[in-house]
């Protein structure tokens, strides 16, 4: 048994230090530590819901929307308002173009360089390479000046970002070829990504950290010059990514199909649902809120049945509360993997741990039938010659593959919302937001790219009275909780091969494979 | 330079795939960017051409990774160009290929070759000990000042790094918080470290003032000669960039003149947004928040803030030497409220008094005359609004 650190895990949202031990290259055991407390709940306590709005994004610059979206529906939940339907719209077209930032963000900048050898790709054949791109019907570049960079760069000795990757790793299986493709694609992400936030930029004046979600609607207004801005941008990246990043992900799956073997974790799913239909019913979004315990079946989350325990977290109070009445009082205490080691809190929803993020939303949805979601579910696991078998999903790879499977569902559906819009526009709806005060509580159950998120607010005399947050790391980095039951990512990482203990790539990969 | 040297430096662009021409290009848009003329163009390109990418260590602390999102949607130049042509990132968490033991091992051998530069993202976190941020298995701060230690420059990039941003805001609206936020500037001072820190306050940072910043110390060598220090206000921001509000520059300003106001939920509240009207009524904090937001603009040029119908709300605002309590949550909260409490800063090279004559000139003039004057004459109602100021009381001329 050997004990293996990784502290930091880098290519992620904040701080989390992951510890497995491993036994014949085998991860027998998981421990994941969530590094940082910053105390936004008790920030927001005393403020104006509209404070709320601005400052909550700030818990997270990669999903800011989601958070800005959960805080004011929280609000508006807890002071009884209802939108303009014009505000439906422009939020979910808002928060479908932070996902395909996010989606195209973390499948290319953040995890691709796991299973992407970057100096492997100095020795792809060119002519093969442009031969490869067109049998996986991927869009081509300029691979033969990709390369040339690549290697002066390489040559220059200061490797910048790419200094000390694990390049070479046994595990790394692509072709120099479909290495040096996925490295033209690297760049071209980069583009993709700002030219999605720049649909917020325009909707909401900047990405990260938007401006126009108020309680109460939108203070955004579409103008012709806007909505005609927005349309070109989403067409372009839309389009990308039907022609670029799926048929990549299929390319390097094909390569990695052992992953469907392992990284399965807790097995059990939960999505509160995203995109607002015209009626608000959660169950009847886009992607609709729904719950899978131990296995494909169906069943109906109620938020009251969260409790969230602390046994292994550095907080001093509130053990075992639902948000709703939840605490957050941090104090360190040592660090230790057999008492305390985290600043996360372990939410259990019937005191059992659920995985979130896109893998649970398009299971949700493929259950549900959502007919997007069942074709492309359907047709990819055709193309991975693994047709009518939707638990292969429940793995390494079908969480990697679910996130880029929604990058185009959620495409596709951004274009229906933006003819939507123009629609109202037409049809002369002026109504974005209404003034309205009110007092009471409530949750605000929305999803952000990378899961279910739930801001529990209470509101009184016009200002914020209660909030607790349950983030999507907290689900997934969860620590163990008092039945000493690991969280999802924890249990995900026992089973994982390691072919070098020094090297732990394969666990970075699981670790990755959660977007946290 | 050299004949020689610049031969092996066209070389080197050839190899990378960029062409002279396009070289000199990037340095008009640099000199561009940084508000000069591309008269210095070749200037910029002299500077470049010294040879090896400056390495640089891009620090997580007490962050949403907000700042590093906004430095990826950087296009003059883009994010490739800064860290393939640039800068040697040979530590930056969220981009860098390796990780844990191997991601450690390029801080230490950057920081024993010196000579680098360091960007600090997210508040530094005393609290518990410093415990409140763990890294790499002990306090965050403990790297940080290790690091900081044999630093050429830091960079502290958006609010948080500058004095603790929303991090340092009071707990419940009015307690000390307890995780002990603060920022680069105050945490150096009460640490006896002596690096030089440029403060690019703002949440998140605009992408485009980094590298402005990047190229005023590595490329120009401003730092070895020390004048990039004296383009820097008391508080460590460079004056070119926070050297007036976002008020003087607003494309609404007309609409202030005018007294056309904004006012969410009212009956003409599209009509009144879609015509461009002024969110003064609405909080803006443009008339005392100092950056050039609306020159510069964010996502690529793509809006910024007011533009899309939001007040600013003074995210900019930030106190590096106290280091927290004058955090911008703090000082702009509540937002949607006006505010006429104008705070002022001590710009550099500008007097606390000038600074009071403009903002009172602003907030008396202005106010007044569109602003109380209209609400008094019935053409503004059930906005809310907090104190009356100082300088309206005075209905004109401001405090001179």
């Amino acid at each position: 048994m050997a004990r293996v650190v990784i502290d930091p895990i880098t290519r992620i949202e904040g701080h989390l230090r992951v510890e497995v031990e491993v036994d014949n290259g085998v991860v027998k055991d998981a421990w994941v530590s969530g590094g940082l407390y910053r105390g936004m709940e008790s920030v927001l306590l005393g403020r104006a819901p509209s404070d709320a709005f601005y400052v909550a994004q700030r818990i997270c610059g990669v999903c800011p929307i989601s958070h800005g979206h959960a805080s004011t529906m929280g609000s508006e939940a807890a002071m009884g308002i209802k939108i303009p339907n014009n505000a439906r719209i422009i939020r979910n077209i808002i928060e479908g173009a932070e996902a395909l930032h996010s989606h195209i963000l973390w499948f290319y900048t953040l995890t691709a360089l796991d299973y992407v050898d970057v100096v492997s790709a100095l020795s792809a054949n060119i002519a093969d390479t442009y031969a490869l791109a067109a049998a996986a019907g991927t869009s081509t570049a300029d691979f033969g000046a990709i390369q040339k960079r690549l290697k002066g760069f390489v040559e220059g000795g200061q490797l910048s970002i790419f200094t000390n990757g694990y390049w070479g790793h046994p595990a790394m299986k692509l072709p120099p070829e479909l290495n040096l493709i996925a490295v033209a694609h690297y760049l071209e992400a980069l583009e993709m990504q700002a030219e999605a936030a720049a649909i917020i930029a325009v909707m909401g004046g900047k990405f990260p950290h938007f401006m126009t979600s108020l309680p109460g609607g939108t203070v955004w207004i579409p103008t012709e010059e806007k909505l005609d801005d927005i349309y070109f941008r989403w067409q372009k990246v839309r389009n990308w990514i039907a022609n670029a990043m799926i048929p990549d992900t299929i390319a390097i799956a094909k390569q990695y199909l052992d992953a469907t073997t392992y990284g399965k974790g807790c097995g059990n799913y939960l999505a509160w649902g995203v995109y607002d239909a015209p009626d608000f019913d959660p169950k009847k979004r886009v992607l609709p809120r729904g719950a899978l315990v131990g296995g494909l079946t169906p069943s109906d989350p109620k938020p009251e049945a969260i409790k969230e325990y602390i046994d292994h977290s550095w907080y001093t109070s509130g053990d075992g509360l639902n948000p709703a009445k939840g605490e957050t009082v941090g104090k360190f205490d040592a660090y230790s993997t057999d008492a305390k080691y985290s600043w996360v809190k372990a939410p259990r929803l019937d005191d059992k741990p659920m995985e979130v993020g896109p893998l649970s939303r398009m299971l949700v949805a493929y259950v549900a039938k959502v007919p997007g979601v069942v074709s492309l579910i359907d047709s990819t696991l055709a193309a991975l010659g693994v047709p009518g078998k939707p638990e292969v999903l429940l793995s390494l790879l079908g969480r990697v593959g679910a996130r880029n499977l929604e990058a185009m569902f959620v495409a596709d559906e951004m274009g229906k919302w933006i003819g939507e819009l123009i629609a109202a526009v037409k049809g002369g709806d002026s109504k974005y937001f209404v003034d309205q005060t009110g007092e009471g509580e409530g949750p605000g159950l929305w999803e952000a790219p990378r899961g279910a998120l739930g801001h529990w607010v209470g509101v009184k005399g016009g200002k914020i009275s209660s909030y607790q947050v349950v983030t999507p790391s907290t689900w997934d980095c969860s620590p163990r909780d008092k039945n000493g039951v690991r969280g999802p990512m924890e249990e995900a990482l026992v089973g994982t091969p390691i072919a070098d203990p020094t090297k732990p790539l394969e666990a970075l990969r699981i670790v990755h494979s959660f977007d946290p | 330079m050299a004949q020689e040297a610049r031969a092996d430096f066209n070389e080197k662009l050839a190899a990378r795939g960029v062409s002279r021409r396009d070289f000199l290009k990037y340095c008009g848009s640099v000199a561009a960017l940084l508000g000069m003329s591309e008269m210095y163009a070749p200037q910029i390109a002299a500077a470049v051409e010294k040879g090896a990418l400056q390495p640089a260590l891009w620090m997580a602390h007490g962050l949403c990774t907000g700042c590093t999102e906004s430095m990826a949607q950087v296009d003059t130049p883009d994010v490739p160009t800064v860290v393939l042509d640039l800068l040697s990132l040979n530590y930056w968490e969220t981009v860098m290929a390796a990780a844990g033991s191997q991601a450690e091992e390029n801080i230490k051998a950057t920081v024993a070759k010196g000579g680098y530069v360091v960007i600090v993202e997210g508040s530094v976190m005393t609290g518990d000990g410093g415990n409140v941020l763990r890294i790499g298995g002990r306090p965050g701060i403990d790297e940080l000042k290790e690091v900081a230690a044999n630093a050429a420059a830091v960079i502290a990039v958006g609010s948080c790094a500058v004095d603790g941003g929303w991090v340092a805001g009071k707990w419940g609206g009015d307690t000390a918080n307890m995780v002990g936020a603060t920022g680069v500037t105050k945490f150096f001072a009460d640490n006896g470290i002596k690096a030089p820190v440029i403060n690019l306050p703002t949440c998140p940072v605009n992408p485009e003032w980094v590298v402005a910043m990047l190229v005023d110390v590595l490329l120009m060598g401003q730092l070895a000669d020390g004048s990039i220090l004296k383009k820097l206000d008391s508080e460590g921001r460079p004056k070119l960039i926070y050297g007036s509000t976002i008020h003087d520059n607003c494309p609404r300003r007309g609409h202030f003149e005018n007294g056309e106001f904004v006012v969410y939920g009212s009956a003409d509240h599209a009509k009144q947004e879609a015509a461009g009207w002024c969110l003064y009524q609405m909080g803006c904090k443009g008339p005392q928040t100092y950056t050039n937001c609306p020159l510069v603009r964010w996502n690529r040029r793509a809006s910024w803030c007011v533009e899309s119908g939001s007040p600013c709300i003074g995210c900019g605002t930030s106190d590096a030497l106290k280091g927290g309590s004058g955090n911008w949550f703090d000082a702009s909260a509540p937002f949607l409220a006006r505010t006429n409490n104008v705070r002022l800063p001590g710009i550099g090279g500008v007097q606390p008094s000038t600074i009071g004559a403009v903002v009172g000139g602003v907030a008396a003039v202005g106010l007044v005359a569109h602003g109380l004057g209209s609400a008094a004459k019935g053409r503004i109602k059930g906005v809310p609004t907090e104190d009356q100021k100082v300088y309206d009381a005075k209905k004109k001329g401001g405090d001179k």
